[in-house]
C-alpha cells in the first residue's frame, strides 16, 4: 500500500505492524500503518485508548517497551530506522526527531535540577562547551518557552506546577532542535488553561523552526485545531486519513463520524449525544474484518466482516477504510447535519420546589503549620431534580467541596443542610439522621478503575448497598432492576470489576449509588476518565436518570462542553471561592467574571 | 486516556526555595529520635542485672565465693541498696565513664576484655561489608540491566538462597568445601600477621556477607528495574542521550535511594551474622566473646558487649538516615520522602 | 439508552494455577518435612536419642543411612525428628506475629491520626534495635529454652510485619471504594475486615511465608549457639554445632542438617515470593 501525499517526504512509515511476544503467543497491536510526514508538516493520531495511537508513537522513536516486535518500515529521509541499533538511535533522537510524553512530573527526572535538563541536552556541542555559555543558553531555551524566571533552571521538578514543569520538558525535548517532535498527549495531564498554553508553544515552535510535529490525542477536537492532517486509529487499525479541515467538515468512516458527534458540543446543549454503543475491541480480535463492524449501524456481513478492510483513497489525499463509504457517505452527512441542525435543548427551567442541599459559607483547611484553604467560604443551593455544575480546574476546591456534602470530610467552618439536616459535623450527628443523610446524598468518583472493590463481584456490591437501605422485597429482584436501569444485564451481578470496561465499572458505581434511592448525586468527574464515545454513554444515563428519578445532580467537572450538556446552573469555582454563578447556558454565552471567560477562551476552536 | 486536571495552577512556582538548614534540623531530628532509644537501650541492658533468675548479687556473682566481703564489695559497686532509679543512673554514669565493671570470669575489666576482641569483628564486618556494596550492587544492577537473561536468573536464584542460608549454615558449606575437601583454606582460628589473618577471615567474610548481599541484590535489582520503567528513562532516551549518561544520572542515580534505605538492614545483617560466623570459625571476635558470656551467664561483660552492639547499630542508622537526606535532594529542599 | 448488555464481556482471563515447578518442588520439599514433623516417630528408623559409642563416628552405612555423630547416635533419624522444631516454632512465630501486625497494621493504616502515631513510633523503635543480640541475650541470661526463644522472636517479628500491613493499607486507602463504602454507611468494622482485609490478604499471606523462614533460620541460629534446646535435643541448628567436628570424619553429620535448614528455608522464600507475585500484580 502506498500513500503519497508529496514528494520529499521527511518520515515515510509503510505497512508498520507491532506484536507483543508472550509466552502465551504473540498478539497483535497494530495492523499495517502507514504514515508520511513532510518536513515542517503536522500530522494528528487520533485514537481512543486501546488504539494504539501511542505505540506507534513510541515506534517511530524507537522505542518500543521490551517484548514489542516490528515489522515493515520507518524511514527517515530514505534511511531505514528499524533495526538501528541503540547507539545509532542515539545519534537520530533529539536532534533529528524527539519525543514530548504526557505526564511532566513522571517525565522529568525528580532528583536532577530543571536546567539540567536542558544543559545536558548541549555538552557535546562545541560551543557550548564552557559552563556559562550552557548556563546562558539554558536561560534562552526557557524564554523560548515562555519561561523568563531564570531561577526555574535551579529547581527541582516537584518544586515545578505541572504546566511549568511541561514547559521545561519541551524546552529540553527542543534542545537540539528537532526535525521532528512526537508529541503523545502532551497537555493530557493539564488544566484546561494550561492545556491551550502548551499547544499554543508548541505550534509556535513547530512554525518558527519549520519543525514537523507528530501529535498525538485521544481529542478530536485538539487535532483538528492544532495540525494539518489527521490520522484516525480504531482498534489498532488506521481506519481515516485526510487534511483536517476535509475531515472535520464530513468523515468518510462511521467510526469518525460517530466519534465527533459523540463529542459534547462545547457551544450548545443537545438533548441526546449519539453515542456510539459497546467498547472498542482488542486488535488481535477484528485482524480478519472490520474493526468497527461490531458497533457499526451499516454493517453488511458479507463486505465488512470477511477480511480487514484496506485503506482506500477516495477522494484526493482522503483514506477511508470503511468499504462501504461510497453507498453511505449519504447518511452519514446527513447524520452530522441533522446532529448540527437539531434545535437546541430548550433552556430547562429550574424547578423552585426548594433546595435539597444548601451549603453557605463552607470553608475547609487542611494541613497544620502551612494550613492549605481549599475552600474559602463557598455558598450554594442544589434544588430538587436540578442539576447543578460545579466547574472548576484542578486544586479549585470542587472535589472537596464534593467530599464534605457527602461527609467524607468535616469542614473547618460553615453551614451544610441536607434536607433539613444540618450536617457539616457529619461524625455528630444521630444515628438515624446520619442514616437519613446518606440515603439522601451519594456520590459518583472519577476513577472507574478505584471505585469498585476488586475482590467483590458486581452482585455482593449492590447487595452490600441494598442493605444500607429502605427497601424491601427480594435482594435479587433489586439487583436485576438496578442493573437494567444503569443498562446492563443481568448477567453483570457475577462478573468482577476486573473484567468490566471503564464505562461499564461507572455503571455498576452509579446503581450502587441508586441501591439507596438517594435524591442527590454527587458526581465528582464522573466521564473525564472514559472514552468520548463512553463518556456519551454515561452522560445520557445520568440524564434519564434525573428524568425517571427526579434525582438531583451535583455535577463537578473542569469540562465546559459537559457540563453544558448536562446542567441546569453552574457555579464556577476558582480557589476555593465561588466566583461566578447562573443558569447554565447565560454563564457559558454571556461570561461575567474573567477567569469564566479565560476557561471558555481555552476551548479547542470547534471542529466546524 | 482523558484524565485531566491532575496538576494545579497554570503558571507560577509552588514548593518553596533552598533551604539549606533543613538538612541541619533533620540531623538534629534523627539526633533528638536516637536519644530515646539509646535511654531504653542501656535501661534494658542494666536491667538484666535483674532480669537473670534468682537474686542480683547472686548473678553478679556468677560462681564466685559468696562471702560477706565480696557481696558487699558487689552491693557497692552496682549501688544495689539505692532506688531502682538512682542505680541506674549511677551505673550510666559509670558507663560513660568507660567504666563497664569487671568480668566475672577471669575478674578482669569489661572494657578492656572488649577492646582486645573488637578489632577482629572490625576487620571481618569491613572486608563483608565492602563484598556487600560491591558485589550486591553490581550484581543486582547488572540483573537488572540483562534482565532475563542468565545474570539475571543466576541473580534471582542467589537472592532467594542467600536470604535463605544464615552465616552459620554458609559457613559450614564454604569449611567443608574449601577446608576440607580442597583444603585451601584454615577451619579454625584468626591467624597472625596481615596475610596469615586475611587468609584466615576470608571464608569468614565470604559467610558473613554472603545473606546480607542477597537482600542487597533483590533490593538493588527490584529499584532498577523499577527505575529502568519509569517516564523519565524513556524521556532521556527519546532526547537522544548517551546510555552511559542515562545508566548513571536517570536510573542509578534514583535506584540509589532504595537502596541507601536498606543499608539498615546491612548493618542489623552484619552484626547479627558476625555472632554466627564468629562461632562457626572459632575465631576470638565480639560475637563470641558474647555468646561465652551469654552461655556463663558472666552479666557485666554481657552488658558490654550488648551496648557496643547496640550503640553501634543506633549509631550507624543514624549516618544512614542522615546520608539519605543527603541523596535525596527533595528532602534537602523541603520536599517529602516519596 | 443504549444497552451495552448486548456485547459480550470479555472472557475473564482465567489465570491458570498451574504451579511454577521451583514452586512446586518447594512444596514437595514442605509436604516432605511436614510429613516428618508429624510422622517422625513411624519414619525414623533409630531412637534419635539411643547412644551406641560402639558405632560412634561412622560414615554412612546400610544401617546409618547419614552414618552416627560423636556419641552413636543415628544422625538421619535425628534430622527426621529434628523436622518438629523447624516447623512448630516458626509457624508459632510467623502466624502469631502476623495475626497481631495484622490488626495493628489495619488499624495504623486506616484509621490514622494519632492511633497511627502511636503504632508507627513503637514500630520505629523496635527497628532501630538489634533484634538477634536481644534474642541471644534476653534467651541466654533468662533461659527457657525453645519457648522463650519463640515468644522473644515473636514479639519482635510483630513490628516489621506491622510496617508491611500498613504499607499495603495505604495503597488501598486512596481508593474511592473505600470512599464509596464510608458514603453508604457501612461500618468502619465492615470497611476494615470485608472491604480491605481481602484485598492485602495475599500479602500478609506471602510474608508469613517469608516470615516463617526467617523465623526458621533465626531459631536455628540460637540453637546452634547453644541457647535454644537443650543439649542432644535433635534439632537442626543444635546439630550443627554438636557436629562441628565430624566436618572431616563424617561430613553428612553435619551437612544434612545444614542442607535441611536451607531447603526449608529456600522452600517458604520461593512460596512466599511466588504467592506474592501471584495475588497481588
Amino acid at each position: 500500500m502506498s500513500l503519497i501525499y508529496s514528494s520529499g517526504n521527511l518520515l515515510r512509515v509503510e505497512d508498520m505492524s507491532l506484536f507483543h511476544d508472550a509466552p502465551t503467543g504473540r498478539r497483535t497491536l497494530t495492523v499495517a500503518t502507514s504514515l508520511q510526514l513532510e518536513r515542517g508538516g503536522s500530522l494528528a493520531i487520533v485514537g481512543e485508548s486501546g488504539s494504539g495511537k501511542s505505540l506507534t508513537a513510541k515506534a517511530i522513536a524507537g522505542l518500543l517497551p521490551p517484548g514489542v516486535r516490528l515489522s515493515g518500515s520507518i524511514r527517515l529521509e530514505g534511511e531505514e530506522l528499524t533495526g538501528l541499533a541503540e547507539r545509532d538511535w542515539q545519534r537520530i533522537r533529539g536532534r533529528r526527531i524527539s519525543m514530548l510524553l504526557q505526564d511532566p512530573f513522571t517525565m522529568m527526572n525528580p532528583v536532577m535540577r530543571c536546567g539540567a535538563h536542558i544543559e545536558e541536552m548541549l555538552r557535546d556541542q562545541p560551543e557550548f562547551r564552557s559552563r556559562s555559555a550552557r548556563r546562558a543558553e539554558v536561560a534562552r531555551r526557557l524564554a523560548e518557552v515562555g519561561i523568563n524566571d531564570a531561577s526555574v533552571a535551579d529547581r527541582l521538578p516537584f518544586q515545578l506546577s505541572g504546566g511549568m514543569c511541561q514547559r521545561v520538558a519541551l524546552a529540553a525535548a527542543l534542545a537540539r532542535d528537532p526535525e521532528i517532535l512526537i508529541a503523545d498527549e502532551p497537555s493530557t495531564a493539564l488544566d484546561v488553561t494550561t492545556q491551550a498554553e502548551i499547544m499554543r508553544l508548541l505550534n509556535r515552535a513547530q512554525a518558527e523552526r519549520g519543525m514537523a510535529l507528530i501529535l498525538i490525542t485521544h481529542d478530536l477536537r485538539l487535532a483538528f485545531s492544532a495540525c494539518e492532517r489527521v490520522c484516525v486509529f480504531y482498534a489498532g487499525q488506521m481506519i481515516e486519513v485526510g487534511a483536517a479541515p476535509a475531515l472535520a467538515a464530513a468523515p468518510f468512516h462511521p467510526y469518525t463520524t460517530g466519534l465527533l458527534l459523540s463529542e459534547p458540543p462545547a457551544s450548545r446543549r443537545v438533548s441526546t449525544l449519539v453515542a456510539i454503543p459497546g467498547r472498542v475491541p482488542p486488535a488481535d480480535a477484528v485482524e480478519n474484518e472490520c474493526p468497527f463492524s461490531d458497533r457499526c449501524r451499516w454493517v453488511v456481513d458479507a463486505k465488512c466482516r470477511t477480511t480487514r478492510p484496506p485503506l482506500v483513497e477516495r477522494t484526493p489525499a482522503r483514506f477511508t477504510a470503511c468499504v462501504r463509504q461510497p453507498e453511505i457517505q449519504g447518511e452519514l452527512d446527513a447524520l452530522r447535519t441533522a446532529a448540527l441542525e437539531a434545535a437546541n435543548e430548550p433552556e430547562p427551567v429550574t424547578p423552585e420546589n426548594g433546595a435539597l442541599v444548601h451549603v453557605a459559607g463552607l470553608c475547609k483547611s487542611f494541613g497544620g503549620k502551612r494550613p492549605m484553604h481549599a475552600l474559602k467560604g463557598v455558598s450554594l443551593s442544589v434544588g430538587r431534580g436540578e442539576c447543578l455544575g460545579l466547574v472548576g480546574e484542578s486544586g479549585s476546591g470542587k472535589t472537596t467541596l464534593g467530599r464534605c456534602l457527602v461527609g467524607l470530610e468535616t469542614p473547618t467552618s460553615g453551614q451544610i443542610v441536607i434536607e433539613g439536616i444540618p450536617s457539616a459535623d457529619f461524625e455528630a450527628l444521630a444515628r438515624n439522621e446520619r442514616a437519613r443523610v446518606r440515603q439522601t446524598i451519594q456520590m459518583i468518583f472519577q476513577d472507574p478503575y478505584a471505585t469498585l472493590n476488586p475482590k467483590h463481584s458486581v452482585g455482593r456490591a449492590l447487595e452490600e448497598s441494598l442493605r444500607m437501605s429502605q427497601r424491601t422485597g427480594r435482594t435479587q429482584d433489586h439487583v436485576r432492576t438496578l442493573l437494567s436501569e444503569v443498562g446492563l444485564t443481568e448477567a453483570y451481578a457475577g462478573r468482577y470489576p476486573s473484567e468490566l470496561s471503564g464505562g461499564e465499572r461507572q455503571r455498576v458505581a452509579i446503581a450502587r449509588s441508586l441501591a439507596v434511592d438517594p435524591a442527590v448525586l454527587v458526581c465528582d468527574e464522573p466521564v473525564s476518565a472514559l472514552d468520548v464515545s463512553v463518556q456519551a454513554q454515561v452522560l445520557n444515563l445520568f440524564k434519564s436518570l434525573m428524568a425517571s428519578r427526579e434525582l438531583s445532580l451535583l455535577f463537578i467537572t473542569h469540562d465546559l462542553a459537559v457540563v453544558r450538556q448536562i446542567a441546569d446552573r453552574i457555579c464556577v469555582i476558582y480557589l476555593g471561592e465561588i466566583v461566578e454563578e447562573g443558569p447554565c447556558q447565560q454563564v457559558l454565552n454571556d461570561p461575567q467574571h474573567p477567569y469564566t471567560r479565560r476557561l471558555i477562551s481555552a476551548i479547542p476552536a470547534p471542529a466546524h | 486516556m482523558p484524565c485531566q486536571g491532575r496538576w494545579s495552577g497554570s503558571t507560577g512556582i509552588s514548593g518553596r526555595p533552598p533551604v539549606p538548614s533543613a538538612v541541619l534540623r533533620l540531623v538534629l531530628v534523627r539526633l533528638a529520635q536516637a536519644v530515646p532509644l539509646l535511654v531504653a537501650i542501656t535501661f534494658a541492658v542494666f536491667a538484666l542485672v535483674y532480669l537473670a533468675p534468682g537474686d542480683p548479687v547472686r548473678a553478679l556473682l556468677g560462681a564466685r565465693a559468696s562471702t560477706p566481703e565480696t557481696v558487699a564489695a558487689i552491693r557497692d559497686r552496682y549501688n544495689l541498696d539505692d532506688p531502682f532509679v538512682v542505680q541506674y543512673l549511677k551505673w550510666l554514669w559509670q558507663v560513660l565513664h568507660g567504666d563497664l565493671g569487671r568480668s566475672i570470669v577471669g575478674n578482669r575489666k569489661v572494657l578492656n576484655v572488649i577492646l582486645e576482641r573488637m578489632g577482629l569483628s572490625l576487620v571481618l564486618a569491613g572486608i563483608s561489608s565492602l563484598i556487600v556494596l560491591l558485589v550486591g550492587i553490581g550484581l543486582g544492577a547488572l540483573a537488572a540491566l540483562r534482565r532475563g537473561g542468565w545474570i539475571d536468573r543466576g541473580s534471582v536464584t542467589l537472592g532467594v538462597v542467600g536470604i535463605s542460608s544464615p552465616a552459620f549454615v554458609t559457613g559450614i558449606f564454604l569449611l567443608y568445601v574449601f577446608g576440607v575437601v580442597l583444603d585451601w583454606f584454615p577451619v579454625y582460628g584468626a591467624g597472625d600477621g596481615v596475610l596469615d589473618r586475611l587468609w584466615h577471615l576470608t571464608l569468614p567474610a565470604l559467610a558473613l556477607a554472603f545473606s546480607v548481599m542477597a537482600i542487597v541484590v533483590k533490593i538493588t535489582r527490584a529499584a532498577m528495574i523499577e527505575a529502568l520503567s519509569k517516564d523519565y528513562v524513556t524521556f532521556a532516551r527519546a532526547r537522544g542521550l548517551s546510555s552511559r549518561r542515562i545508566l548513571f544520572n536517570y536510573v542509578l542515580r534514583n535506584a540509589l535511594i532504595p537502596v541507601t534505605t536498606a543499608a539498615g538492614l546491612v548493618v542489623v545483617g552484619l552484626v547479627a551474622g558476625s555472632i554466627y560466623v564468629e562461632a562457626t570459625f572459632a575465631l576470638p571476635g565480639l560475637g563470641t566473646l558474647t555468646v561465652d558470656a551469654v552461655s556463663k551467664r558472666d552479666i557485666p561483660l554481657i552488658q558490654g558487649t550488648a551496648l557496643v552492639f547496640s550503640v553501634f547499630v543506633v549509631v550507624a542508622n543514624l549516618v544512614i538516615d542522615v546520608l539519605y537526606t543527603l541523596i535525596d535532594p527533595r528532602i534537602r529542599y523541603g520536599g517529602s520522602k516519596s | 439508552m443504549t444497552a451495552i448488555g448486548a456485547v459480550p464481556a470479555v472472557k475473564r482471563r482465567r489465570r491458570g494455577f498451574r504451579l511454577p515447578i521451583p514452586v512446586a518442588l518447594a512444596c514437595l520439599v514442605m509436604a516432605v518435612v511436614t510429613a516428618c514433623a508429624i510422622f517422625g516417630s513411624a519414619l525414623a528408623l533409630k531412637d534419635p536419642y539411643e547412644q551406641r559409642l560402639d558405632v560412634a563416628v561412622s560414615s554412612p552405612s546400610a544401617e546409618f543411612p547419614a552414618g552416627t555423630d560423636t556419641l552413636g547416635r543415628d544422625i538421619l533419624s535425628r534430622v527426621i525428628y529434628g523436622a518438629s522444631n523447624a516447623l512448630i516454632g516458626p509457624l508459632v512465630i510467623a502466624a502469631g506475629a502476623f495475626a497481631m501486625a495484622t490488626v495493628l497494621g489495619l488499624l495504623a493504616g486506616y484509621l490514622g491520626g494519632w492511633v497511627d502515631t502511636i503504632i508507627m513510633r513503637w514500630v520505629d523503635f523496635m527497628f532501630g534495635l538489634p533484634s538477634t543480640l536481644i534474642t541471644i541475650v534476653v534467651v541466654g541470661v533468662v533461659g527457657g529454652g525453645y519457648w522463650t526463644a519463640v515468644f522473644v522472636l515473636l514479639v519482635l517479628f510483630v513490628a516489621p510485619d506491622t510496617r508491611i500491613v500498613r504499607s499495603a493499607v495505604l495503597e488501598q486507602r486512596p481508593r474511592t471504594y473505600i470512599d464509596a463504602a464510608r458514603t453508604l454507611g457501612i461500618s468502619r468494622t465492615r470497611i476494615i475486615f470485608i472491604h480491605i482485609l481481602p484485598n492485602i490478604l495475599p500479602i500478609v499471606l506471602a510474608y508469613v511465608a517469608i516470615d516463617f523462614a526467617f523465623a526458621l533460620v533465626n531459631l536455628a541460629g540460637l540453637s546452634f549457639l547453644g541457647l535454644g534446646v537443650e543439649p542432644g535435643t535433635p534439632d537442626w541448628g543444635r546439630m550443627l554445632s554438636e557436629n562441628r567436628n565430624l566436618i572431616a570424619s563424617n561430613p553428612p553429620g553435619i551437612l544434612l542438617p545444614a542442607a535441611m535448614i536451607i531447603l526449608t528455608a529456600v522452600s517458604m522464600n520461593l512460596i512466599g515470593d511466588w504467592v506474592f507475585e501471584r495475588f497481588t500484580k
